[in-house]
């Protein structure tokens, strides 16, 4: 069974996206910020990640630029699940593209808070299969 | 900036560092200088060169190990070091730059060479440096913009905030749906949970703003601070006892009755003391043995003295420093983050304090320091506008 990681500092947000996981055939696996995402990621790498953006302790953008840097990980599709508007993310990325000197790709999907969650369904399905 | 730079000159010869010392001060550079590769890490850190010149062969450390230090470190990589020495041989070169140095000069060297590639090397780290502030200032500008602002600053922290709310609700009006279509009672509970939960998000979200929106004048009467704190202890001891957390009183017998605002008091102290009581719930340590003391003290000052004090989880640095900002909560989307906002806020209209200390992993103590009046001194009704 394929396993997707929902990222997310909100547990009822982890809660939802958990159930339209489980619901979508696949396993679900959850972290509470980037640093435990990171560990889940490496201990057991997933599929598929859903990634919020901003989390306390390690945020979704810094995690998201360790992802797509980290020759091993760089392929695992993540779709950014926020509340911040994808522009001012696009933003935030091309700042630390500059600053580490490497351009890492854009997201697979980047979906603002609050779409609706057949939304999310249809795009899991879409980049799983 | 270009001719004020600091340049740290690194040579065992005592001969160079002068020369080199009063060339740049005839073009109007600071210099400072270390003899040795040991004299020269600490001088990075007192000094903070612009820029270093680095001689290879030295006693203690030498200069392929110190420029390998420093292009190590976070916040010296960015100083350009440029290699003196007498070692002329392209692999010897190749050696310097392979661990960081960003130039590399043979001695002897024409001073006007050196002067010439310092003043690039200066330009290049002041280039750098803006482009540092430039990015610390965006990531600044991206996490206010979105959550940290308090109220009537930004209403994109609310926004922020309502559309995880709605994202929630969403959730689980969809389960809800799905649960009916296919009849299985178990999604209809997670969905139903989801939506009450959310709901309760939402309520105490507009409780906690109106609180903080409304101008509030503390309504000063006669009363006991000692029977609040006590009142305050019985009406969250049923939810401490629920996780097994002691509350402990610890009132000072000296305090009499006062005239304060007790609403104003009450409500800071249930704040506090729910706040201790959630600490302990998300502490992680089960061997612990939580405990939440609630202190009364009455102070030489005519100051009241109460003190929330608790075993639980306590907060890193990143937190303490965003404690008293709006919508910034560790309760993983379980508060609104107004609630120390309000309670600093009611301390404030009282012409009073609050602080705060805490240790991660052992704890957290807060308090705040209010005027106290005594009745006796305050005049015989106790009303005042």
């Amino acid at each position: 069974m394929k396993k997707v990681l929902i990222v997310d500092d909100d547990v009822d947000i982890r809660k939802v996206v958990s159930k339209l996981i489980e619901k979508s055939g696949y396993q679900a696996m959850e972290a509470k910020n980037g640093v435990e995402g990171m560990g889940k990621v490496r201990e057991d790498k997933p599929d598929l990640i859903i990634l919020d953006m901003l989390m306390p302790k390690e945020s979704g953008i810094r995690m998201y630029h360790e992802l797509k840097t980290e020759e091993s990980l760089k392929d695992i599709p993540v779709i950014v699940l926020s509340a911040i508007p994808k522009k001012s993310f696009l933003r935030s990325q091309k700042v630390l593209d500059e600053f580490a000197g490497q351009s890492v790709p854009e997201p697979e999907a980047y979906i603002e808070k609050p779409e609706e969650p057949e939304e999310l369904i249809a795009l899991m399905k879409k980049i799983l299969g | 900036m270009t001719n004020k730079a600091k340049i740290l000159i690194v040579d065992d010869n005592v001969d160079t560092v002068e020369l080199l010392t009063k060339r740049f001060h005839a073009e109007g550079y600071d210099t400072s200088e270390a003899y040795d590769g040991e004299q020269a890490l600490q001088q990075v850190v007192e000094y903070q060169p612009d820029i270093i010149l680095l001689d290879i062969m030295m006693p203690k450390i030498d200069g392929y190990e110190v420029s390998k230090r420093l292009k190590s470190y976070d916040n010296t990589k960015h100083i350009p070091i440029i290699m003196l020495s007498a070692k002329a041989r392209v692999p010897d070169k190749i050696k310097g730059l392979d661990l960081g140095a960003d130039d590399y000069i043979v001695k002897p060297f024409d001073y006007r060479e050196l002067s010439q590639r310092v003043k690039y090397w200066v330009t290049v780290k002041v280039e750098v440096e803006e482009r540092l502030t430039k990015i610390r200032q965006l990531e600044k500008e991206l996490i206010q913009s979105e959550r940290l602002a308090a109220v009537g600053q930004t209403v994109a922290s609310l926004a922020h905030y309502v559309k995880n709310i709605l994202f929630g609700l969403k959730g689980g009006v969809y389960l809800v749906d799905e649960a009916f279509k296919e009849n299985d009672t178990d999604s209809l509970k997670d969905g139903w949970d989801l939506v009450e939960s959310n709901m309760g998000r939402i309520s105490g979200l507009v409780l906690d703003l109106l609180e903080y929106s409304r101008e509030r004048k503390p309504e000063y009467e006669k009363c006991f601070p000692n029977e609040i704190a006590d009142d305050v202890c019985k009406l969250t001891q049923e939810s401490a006892k629920e996780y097994s957390i002691e509350i402990i009183k610890d009132f000072d017998p000296s305090m009499g009755e006062a005239v304060m605002d007790p609403k104003g008091i009450h409500r800071c102290l249930l704040n506090l003391v729910s706040n201790a009581i959630d600490a302990c719930i998300y502490d992680s340590n089960e061997e612990k043995k939580w405990v939440v003391r609630v202190k009364t003290i009455l102070e030489d000052d005519g100051m009241v003295r109460f003190e929330v004090s608790d075993n639980g989880c306590g907060m890193d640095e990143e937190t303490k420093k965003k404690l008293f900002t709006g919508f910034f909560t560790t309760k993983e989307g379980r508060g609104t983050g107004l609630g120390l906002l309000n309670t600093q806020k009611i301390a404030q209209e009282h012409g009073g304090t609050i602080t705060v200390n805490s240790q991660l992993g052992q704890g957290s103590t807060f308090t705040i320091r209010m005027p106290y009046r005594d009745v006796a001194t305050s005049g015989a009704t106790g009303k005042e506008d």
